[in-house]
């Protein structure tokens, strides 16, 4: 190759850096807000006095706009200040269009706003990870497609032959996120700012997991493993250990990933077979996903001296350690044994933050390190401030979640643990929540020292624009690509020569797991055994479940009764995928801060309350309770709820396959204003002041409604 | 193009090695610059990729073909169930109804109130959902046997659930123990009186 460039004609062409250095800019910009809201969060769980009262700084709220702070603005602009910088000298061609791109930036930052501007109003889906509401998810499309577009027309422009391992894992990026968040996102509109999911229960929970943990898989790994074949060989100077290893782990590593959604859904309602296909997947990605890593390491052979110097190499390398080491966890966590005890717990919480912390932050701040000075033509102001964020990092990171593991083992253990008589040890949920509150605290500290690091990286960079100037334009040349017969080479080789076909190979591969997975779901009935005491909602319930959503409750309360000794006899008789039927979204959550609430309306439960409790809980949480760490509601009390809106929502439910009989629309809102009478009058003759339009009301009645259709046929529920 | 010719060098067979690990490059594979070697897969790395796969394999039989138990969680809950009836039945001690006034029972009693009964009672008996303690009203009796039927069995279309699945028989003894001492108490903010005005037994 190096003789035969000798003789061929040099074209000039130039790389234009402003686009890349705009997504770098606002990766920092969306890293601090995301890691800040972080910290709030943190410590709203702590004391729940940090809400002052403020329906957008309740947890519910803040938690929704953390992960998508964190996810979709910070890792999504380090991925496309990635692409964007390293693509074109990859491909030897500058982008297809900077207009495109612009559209891509700027429509990408919109998204961004109107997300933190929308969940914090409580407009969501109350789907995690997939909380904006429908005219968001079609302009993240639309945006979604600018950039397909044009990093697609990049790739057909090339000047090189044969596209390189970054560029495969970005294109398999972009097909399989657009596949996901289109599949997940079919919601019906009944609003500009209110939206149904079109799947309900059982195939909500399968499909929403199946784009949960796809979101982890292909836009938290697969875009940064580009990202790491780029920036990891050029910062140390080094070649790729193994091109082979390259072909076989990509492969391996997309057609594996999409098939373990339903590890998260391990001991739920879901048919134990879908479960099992979760758990073998997820075991079988542990060495495509190594093989990522050790090819990042191993590429450091030769070149550890330099790590030790340079805290850009320093930081790849926790990054890629952190995703070895959160890509064996996941595999274990998969393990239904290990589920039992880490599920609903902060051991998810812990993991999850290896990968976002250790790897996603990790590789963008060692990107951002090498790309600054390069940007601005000048070295990196100061070593020893980056040398600090590194450690901050490193070690926030670690304080963050060593404790949290040590949190979600205890409280497991605790919820689990029986008394020599047979009964649960520690009945009051709470005093499992107070046990390791010690250990939350501690987490806010790594938080802390995370945040700060972030905050170095900001002054250190921003001294280092200062000192240059910024070079936007910068030239290359290369010969222009013949079409050249393929040789002898391999049909993996030949494949890197057709890059379109070679995204459709990669569009296949992804398709065949959430297929196999989804039709059955969809058209077996015997997976979805129905129970015929189960009823739609009535309109007042309804209305209270959209309120449940509003407010996030979900973040930290599950709706999903596990089969398990302990927690049939906390929560009721375990949950049962016929009961979700008429839930669009489901709501079963992930993780419990607060105790389960799939059967709080159950008489024969234990954690039945009147609702005169729910009214005086919900407004002063701490008045039942002074250890409650739930926030006060006070505006559900003061809010009307909307009930011009029911007609609307009951005909979208009817849509939805919902059997309300016909015209029941027109009735719905009477029936609405009779049970919310009867909940108020109940309620005032206890002596609590309150209108019978109040959204309180609505919720009461939507969780004194919550498992009780199953109880109606067995009499009792815990029995 | 920034080719590190000096840490290449190309031998008599057309292959260029990488000097620092004595790796050969593959030819014609430069991507900005970047090279890449022609290392095998780790064998380590192979085994484990295998081992998983043969795991995978037999956990699909073992659900499909072999139908293990463990499998299916409706079957491991029904023998979760079955051996917790076996091993730890619930003995329900039959206890002396005689209120209990020494400090320990009071001191446990205490304890299971300030977790359990405060939440709907009040820390300080004053009641919110419940009724208050500290008066001489009674809604279901005052004496320690109806007083004992109440925590026992509860009174649902009130809200007072039963504890007879929560607490043992002691348990409820030390707690309505307590409770009796909350009597003549001043709390923060008395719930108005609630049931008959009753004479105290104690």
């Amino acid at each position: 190759m190096i003789t035969n460039l000798k003789f061929m004609a040099l074209e000039k062409f130039t790389y234009d850096n402003k686009l890349a250095k705009n997504f770098a800019v606002a990766t920092i910009l969306w890293g601090v807000v995301g890691f800040l809201v972080g910290l709030i969060a943190a410590l709203a769980i702590l004391w729940p006095e940090v809400s002052m009262k403020l329906p957008f700084l309740t947890f519910g709220r803040l938690r929704p706009l953390h992960t998508n702070a964190a996810i979709f603005a910070f890792v999504g602009n380090s991925i496309f200040t990635g692409i964007y910088y390293s693509m074109p000298r990859l491909l030897k061609t500058p982008m297809f269009s900077q207009k495109l791109g612009k559209i891509h930036f700027w429509g990408w930052q919109l998204i961004i706003v109107l997300a933190a501007v929308t969940l914090m109003a409580g407009i969501t889906t109350g789907k995690e990870y997939a909380e904006l509401e429908w005219p968001i998810d079609i302009l993240i499309a639309g945006i979604w497609v600018v950039f397909g577009w044009n990093m697609i027309a990049t790739i057909i422009k090339r000047r090189v032959q044969h596209i390189y391992v970054a560029i495969w894992f970005y294109l398999a990026t972009f097909v399989t996120v657009a596949v996901l968040h289109i599949v997940n996102s079919f919601e019906l509109p009944i609003s500009l700012f209110k939206s149904y999911s079109l799947y309900s229960g059982v195939q909500d929970a399968l499909v929403q997991w199946w784009y949960g943990h796809n979101a982890v898989a292909f836009f938290l790994t697969t875009p940064v493993l580009g990202l790491m074949y780029y920036f990891l060989p050029k910062a140390a100077n080094r070649p790729i250990y193994s091109y082979k290893l390259s072909i076989i782990h990509f492969w391996a590593l997309i057609f594996l990933y999409i098939w373990a959604g339903p590890h998260h859904l391990l001991y739920s309602s879901i048919p134990d077979w879908t479960q099992a296909l979760g758990v073998v997947f997820s075991v079988v990605l542990i060495a495509p996903s190594w093989g990522g890593m050790i090819n990042g390491l191993l590429t450091l052979r030769g070149a550890w001296d330099k790590v030790r110097q340079d805290p850009v190499l320093k930081m790849f390398v926790v990054g890629v350690t952190s995703y070895g080491m959160s890509t064996f966890e996941g595999p274990l966590l998969s393990l239904k044994s290990v589920n039992a005890i880490s599920h609903f717990t902060d051991w998810t919480i812990a993991h999850v933050h290896i990968g976002t912390l250790g790897w996603n932050g990790m590789m963008a701040f060692g990107m951002l390190y090498w790309l600054f000075p390069r940007f601005y033509k000048v070295k990196l102001y100061s070593t020893s401030l980056a040398n600090t964020h590194f450690w901050l990092a490193t070690l926030g990171m670690l304080f963050f979640a060593i404790p949290l593991y040590f949190a979600g083992f205890t409280q497991a253990l605790m919820w689990k643990q029986f008394t020599p008589e047979g009964f649960l040890k520690y009945t009051n949920f709470l005093e499992t929540y107070t046990q390791i509150r010690p250990m939350h605290m501690l987490r806010a500290v790594g938080g802390v020292m995370y945040l700060t690091g972030a905050g170095i990286m900001v002054y250190n960079l921003i001294k280092t624009a200062g000192a240059g100037k910024f070079v936007r334009f910068e030239n290359d040349e290369a010969p222009a690509r013949e079409v050249k017969p393929h040789g002898n080479e391999t049909w993996h080789r030949r494949l890197e020569r057709k890059p379109v076909l070679f995204t459709i190979w990669a569009l296949v591969a992804i398709l065949i797991g959430g297929i196999v997975e989804f039709v059955p779901m969809f058209l077996v009935k015997s997976n979805v055994p129905t129970i015929s005491s189960v009823q739609p909602y009535t309109p007042l319930e309804l209305e209270g479940r959209d309120i449940y959503i509003r407010e996030g409750c979900y973040n930290c309360h599950s709706q999903m009764i596990r089969p398990f000794r302990s927690e049939v006899e906390r929560y009721g008789e375990y949950s049962k995928s016929g009961e979700f039927i008429y839930d669009h979204p489901f709501q079963w959550g992930s993780r419990r801060t607060g105790p389960d609430l799939a059967r709080i309306g159950v008489k024969t439960t234990k954690n039945y309350k009147p609702d005169s409790w729910h009214y005086e809980h919900l407004v002063n949480p701490q008045k039942t309770n002074i250890q409650s760490i739930m926030p006060p509601y006070p505006w559900l009390v003061e809010n009307d709820m909307d009930i011009e809106s029911i007609p609307k929502k009951i005909r979208a439910m009817q849509t939805l396959g919902v059997p309300y009989p016909k015209g029941y629309d027109e009735k719905a809102i009477d029936d609405l204003k009779k049970q919310a009478h009867e909940i108020a009058s109940g309620l005032r003759a206890s002596g609590i002041e309150v209108e019978d339009q109040k959204k309180i009301i609505a919720l009461i009645a939507y969780m004194q409604r919550l498992g009780t259709d199953i109880s109606k046929n067995a009499g009792s529920a815990s029995k | 193009m920034s080719i590190n010719e000096e840490k290449t060098n190309i031998n008599q067979n057309d292959h260029e090695i990488d000097t620092l690990t004595n790796d050969r490059l593959i030819k014609d594979h430069s991507y900005d610059g970047i090279r890449e070697l022609d290392n095998d897969l780790p064998p380590w790395w192979k085994w484990l990729f295998y081992i998983t796969i043969i795991f995978a394999i037999i956990y699909m039989l073992g659900l499909w073909v072999f139908d293990w138990d463990s499998l299916y969680q409706e079957k491991e809950y029904n023998k979760e169930v079955a051996e917790a009836v076996k091993t730890a039945p619930k003995q329900q001690v039959q206890v002396e109804l005689k209120v209990l006034t020494d400090a320990s029972s009071l001191e446990n009693g205490k304890a299971t109130y300030d977790k359990i009964c405060q939440v709907c009672h009040l820390l300080d008996g004053g009641g919110l959902v419940g009724p208050n303690f500290t008066d001489d009203y009674w809604i279901h009796g005052n004496s320690l046997e109806k007083m004992f039927a109440v925590v026992e069995n509860g009174v649902i279309e009130k809200g007072m659930i039963p504890y007879k699945d929560q607490l043992p028989p002691t348990q409820r003894l030390e707690v309505i123990s307590y409770i009796i001492t909350l009597r003549g108490t001043i709390p923060a903010s008395p719930k108005a009186p609630q049931g008959e005005l009753l004479d105290w037994p104690y």
